[in-house]
């Protein structure tokens, strides 16, 4: 297709500094595409997207069908389109295509369908190829691969298994080959991908800055050099690049001629099972990953080292915990233990041994925040008062409505739901008439087959009718409103209750950020409650606010969750649409009441004001330990609240999934 | 639309560091543009809108839409016929080609996500039943400066595609029934106020520079800004005639040094000044790295130098590196990394 693409000044391959662990990823990759792709995981700025650009040129070339828009192979009498196959084709000569998935892409361009101006000018219905055809037999590169609508990413994880695009869609009913590599790049602080799509990926690989002075020295170097002159720079790397495509290039010929001796397939199971991975799809990327870096390294057999040196890429993404953990701050390195128990390295230096495995600092930085109670403490006669510190965080199980029919009008990515407002991603097209969002480009491909038997009047080529009318369906991810009501009373500060709360706070409050939802907080402590964070987006205002919340005096339950009533009521009358959820976080002991009553009866009575209200979804926290004498106040509070319980250990992801597990 | 004169950039009172980033920004567009943090009335938007008296001029082809300099580097208008290109596309052999000033281009936070990468060309569809792109903001920002005022209330996936094509410099539409690419290279230019929330650190890191700004404490100062103000409300053009000199000057002294840019010289002491510094302040990635050198390299040239020295790195990490200093999304900006990158730059300096 013609377009204004300017020929690409792309980076050389051989000219990226460092980062040789997703190099080799790539190359792996380049020598057998059975591999089965690349997920590049990093901090900004890495040259994630850089590599996989440059990739193309250090790729040997491939024969194609000319004029065929699946670039099949004319050799190849099993994978080859309808059109090509029993026709006699030119065959053609040209280098392997990088497709960019761009993020706008909507769901007919990513898998194919109508034509439209072919449509109306034959009047039958013309395939229109979409960029899964364009994919085929090279590499389908997905930016960002964590923001992409849920949706296109099911359609992709679908042909990228079956190997083969089916369109069932507008009255066309085609399939082709459709074999690509996947290769996607992500930055885990804006949120992680569903394990399912994770393990879809052959191989993981995570990226860092150079941290020594000279090599971060010359990346500059070269980076401004290319920047000033790229093509006197393409020039003096053109014959490292050459270099690396040979060998690709004899690597792949070798490949079918390598060895794989029968006594690796056990250590490949050993180190699956070590890594404790879910399904056999390691197993197989191992053995594939194996023989295509003995073939790349000139060797006719692949061994033990290959087979460790690989496991590291294949298994990062695939340990069980690590996956259904969203956090990266739970990404320990399971594997670490694995090459140092099996056998030492040959090669210690050969290449950096640590850096897919290391967790960058910053993801760690909960780890390291020390559970201390004893922070500033300010004494008092009753209770003491005192600003206590943020406990450790972990990531926090799936918590939110279920994905619903009703129209929202925020954005945010916790609850999927459809918009009535014409914002939102246009994901893909309907013939339901909703409100007037009208898919122009829809209707006209719904029109075009009937072109030819339609009167066309002022001169337009296209008539249209009603019943042509699509109009556009659009996906926002809602961010949802969180109240996070906390119990500031001095109880709170006993035995580390509230150094833990903080910590399940400031978990919760990680997670709304990368599902971007709006935060607001109320605590409760001596005679009142009070608004501490109005409603906002802004996360960070939330964290300095826990930072300095102080805990001492009785424990007003009651006005607590009166005063989160009154915020919730005043979010709902902007916004009746808004499904609050509220984070209740209290060992439940009231004794500070609002009129003359039982403090506890008059709590429970205003639980159950906020219980008649439909729209309000609560949780109770839990921060009463364990063992020995329990009130269990809390949950009765959350009996009558209609809420569901949890005691901080339960919000974590980790543990749900073991109670999960040892469920089965 | 009455062309009403804009408040001259030139006349701005105070804000140094802000001029200064809107000028190296455009001494060498590569540096990334500038992100503008600040409270309410603090002439943040005034200043980039103003920025136009003082854009230096460009050579487009007439009526193209994505403003490309030579009908070659196009291959809509190079062969013609099937043309996807919503331009004029002339059959002339030779393009008409047109000087004119680099724009500012706005993009409103009620934009949707079609009028900002394109879409299809609906009214052609319909007379003609062929496929033509339509093109949207970010084909009209390339070359430019694309502007958006209180960038953090930007949709999400607004930001999500502006970010995708930041990144490549390239607009890669999939959308609608037609597939398209153009070159999308522009400066961006955001303002906000962190009042009303922070910007993911992701877009926070396309910002090449990022500039806190305060209103001005200075009595005096005040004074002056509104008594400029009061003139140029009553008579705006008279206003941008009386300071249209100075703006002619600044624009001159922009032009020359965007000649002398290319010359600039870094030795390998300020590459290793660089990158100590970054490392120091543990920065993501290298993007920091790569800014803060052509900050300091544009610095230089527009001081009429043609070698970068060290103050220039200092200057310029103290613009390039703020919003880059390692951190978690939910701590803020904090000014008192400024101060950080102070001492981290200076006690470079002493060692040398």
């Amino acid at each position: 297709m013609t377009d204004c693409r300017p020929s690409p000044q792309l980076y050389p391959f051989s000219a990226i500094v460092g980062q040789d662990w997703m190099k080799l990823g790539l190359i792996l990759n380049a020598v057998d595409p059975g591999v089965g792709g690349l997920l590049i995981r990093g901090e900004k700025g890495t040259a994630k997207s850089t590599a996989v650009r440059a990739l193309a040129s250090v790729l040997p070339e491939l024969d194609v069908a000319a004029g065929c828009p699946y670039s099949c192979d004319p050799s190849d009498d099993l994978e080859i389109c309808g059109s090509c196959r029993g026709a006699t084709v030119a065959t053609r000569t040209r280098r392997v295509r990088v497709v960019d998935l761009p993020l706008n892409a909507t769901e007919e361009m990513v898998v194919g369908g109508l034509d439209f101006s072919a449509s109306i000018h034959e009047g039958i219905r013309v395939f229109q190829p979409g960029l899964l055809a364009r994919a085929n037999r090279g590499i389908l590169y997905i930016d960002e691969v964590n923001l992409l609508s849920d949706h296109l990413v099911d359609v992709i994880l679908d042909v990228s298994a079956s190997g083969e695009n089916v369109v069932q869609r507008e009255g066309i009913s085609h399939r082709h080959p459709a074999r690509f590599i996947l290769v996607g790049t992500m930055n885990p602080e804006e949120g992680e991908l569903r394990p399912q799509l994770l393990d879809r990926f052959g191989l993981c690989v995570a990226v860092r800055g150079e941290e020594n002075v000279a090599s971060r020295a010359e990346v500059l170097r070269r980076r401004d050099e290319f920047d000033r002159d790229p093509n006197a720079f393409r020039l003096r790397f053109e014959p490292e690049d050459r270099a690396l495509a040979e060998k690709i290039s004899r690597a792949r010929e070798r490949l079918p001629e390598v060895r794989f001796p029968r006594d690796l397939d056990g250590l490949i199971a050993q180190v699956c099972v070590d890594a404790n991975v879910a399904g056999h799809r390691a197993d197989i990327v191992i053995s594939h990953a194996a023989a295509a870096l003995a073939a790349f390294e000139g060797h006719r057999e692949v061994s033990r080292r290959d087979v460790l040196r690989v496991a590291a890429l294949a298994l990062r993404h695939r340990s069980r915990q690590r996956a259904l953990a969203h956090d990266p701050t739970v990404e320990t390195s399971a594997y670490q233990s694995i090459p140092q128990r099996s056998e030492p390295r040959h090669h210690p230096d050969e290449y950096p041994e640590e850096s897919p495995i290391r967790v960058p600092v910053r993801e760690a930085t909960g780890e390291e925040i020390e559970v201390s109670p004893t922070a500033r403490l300010i004494p008092r006669t009753d209770y003491p008062e005192a600003i206590f510190e943020i406990g450790p965080t972990f990531a926090v199980r799936e918590i939110g409505h279920r994905r619903d029919k009703l129209f929202r009008q925020a954005s945010g990515k916790r609850t999927r739901t459809p918009t009535n407002h014409k914002k939102g991603r246009y994901v893909r097209s309907t013939a339901r008439r909703l409100n007037d969002d009208v898919a122009l480009d829809a209707t006209i491909r719904a029109a075009a087959p009937h072109q030819l038997t339609r009167q066309r009047e002022n001169g337009l080529m296209v008539a249209i009718r009603d019943e042509d009318i699509r109009e556009k369906l659009r996906e926002t991810q809602t961010g949802n409103f969180l109240l996070f009501i906390v119990d500031a009373s001095g109880s709170m500060g006993a035995k580390g209750r509230m150094v833990a709360s903080k910590g399940a706070i400031m978990s919760l409050l990680k997670d709304a950020y990368q599902k971007r939802d709006r935060v607001a907080m109320v605590s409760f402590r001596k005679q009142e409650a009070v608004v501490n964070l109005p409603p906002t987006s802004s996360i960070h205002r939330a964290t300095e606010l826990l930072k300095e919340l102080p805990v001492g005096g009785k424990t007003p339950l009651a006005a607590g969750l009166r005063k989160g009533q009154g915020v919730v009521r005043n979010v709902l009358l902007k916004d009746p649409a808004c499904r609050p959820i509220l984070i209740i976080i209290t060992d439940g002991k009231a004794n500070e009441s609002i009129g003359n009553g039982d403090p506890f009866w008059e709590a429970l009575s205003a639980a159950k004001g906020l219980a008649s209200d439909s729209r309000i979804k609560s949780i109770v926290v839990d921060v009463e330990e364990q063992g020995g004498f329990r009130y269990n106040f809390s949950a009765r509070l959350a009996k009558i609240l209609r809420a569901e319980y949890f005691r901080i250990k339960d919000l974590r992801a980790d543990v749900l999934v073991e109670i999960v597990r040892k469920g089965v | 639309m009455a062309n009403l004169p804009l408040y001259p950039f030139a006349a701005i009172v105070g804000q140094d560091t802000l001029k200064l980033a809107l000028i190296l920004n455009i001494i060498d567009p590569t540096i990334g543009g500038v992100l503008i943090r600040g409270e309410k009335g603090t002439a943040k938007s005034t200043a980039v809108r103003g920025i136009a008296d003082i854009l230096p001029m460009m050579e487009v082809v007439e009526n193209c839409p994505f403003q490309m300099p030579d009908r070659n580097t196009c291959s809509v208008c190079g062969n013609g016929t099937d043309s996807l290109c919503s331009g004029a596309a002339p059959t002339a052999a030779v393009p008409a080609r047109k000087t004119r000033k680099i724009s500012v281009v706005e993009l409103p936070l009620g934009a949707t996500e079609d009028r900002l990468v394109g879409t299809l060309n609906i009214e052609h569809a319909l007379k003609t039943g062929e496929k033509k792109f339509e093109p949207g903001i970010l084909a009209q920002a390339h070359r430019g400066i694309l502007y958006v005022d209180e960038v953090n209330l930007l949709d999400d996936h607004l930001v999500d595609v502006l970010l995708d094509s930041a990144a490549m410099g390239l607009n890669i539409v999939e959308r609608e029934g037609v597939s398209f690419a153009h070159p999308a290279r522009f400066t961006l230019v955001g303002t906000m106020n962190p009042e009303e929330g922070e910007l993911r650190p992701q877009l926070l890191d396309r910002f090449g520079l990022c500039v806190n700004i305060e209103g001005i404490r200075d009595a005096q100062a005040r004074v002056e800004i509104m008594e400029r103000r009061l003139q140029f409300d009553k008579d705006p053009r008279k206003f941008s005639d009386d300071w249209s000199a100075e703006s002619a000057r600044i624009s001159r002294q922009i032009q020359s040094a965007q000649i002398r840019c290319g010359k600039v010289t870094a030795e390998t002491s300020i590459l290793e000044q660089i990158a100590t510094a970054c490392l120091k302040l543990g920065v993501d990635g290298h993007r920091a790295d790569i800014a803060t050198l052509k900050t300091a390299r544009a610095l230089a040239a527009y001081q009429g130098r043609t070698q970068v020295r060290p103050e220039d790195v200092a200057v310029a990490a103290e613009l390039a590196l703020p919003h880059r200093v390692r951190r978690t999304p939910f701590d803020a900006v904090a000014t008192e990394v400024t101060a950080e990158i102070r001492r981290v730059v200076s006690v470079d300096r002493l060692r040398q």
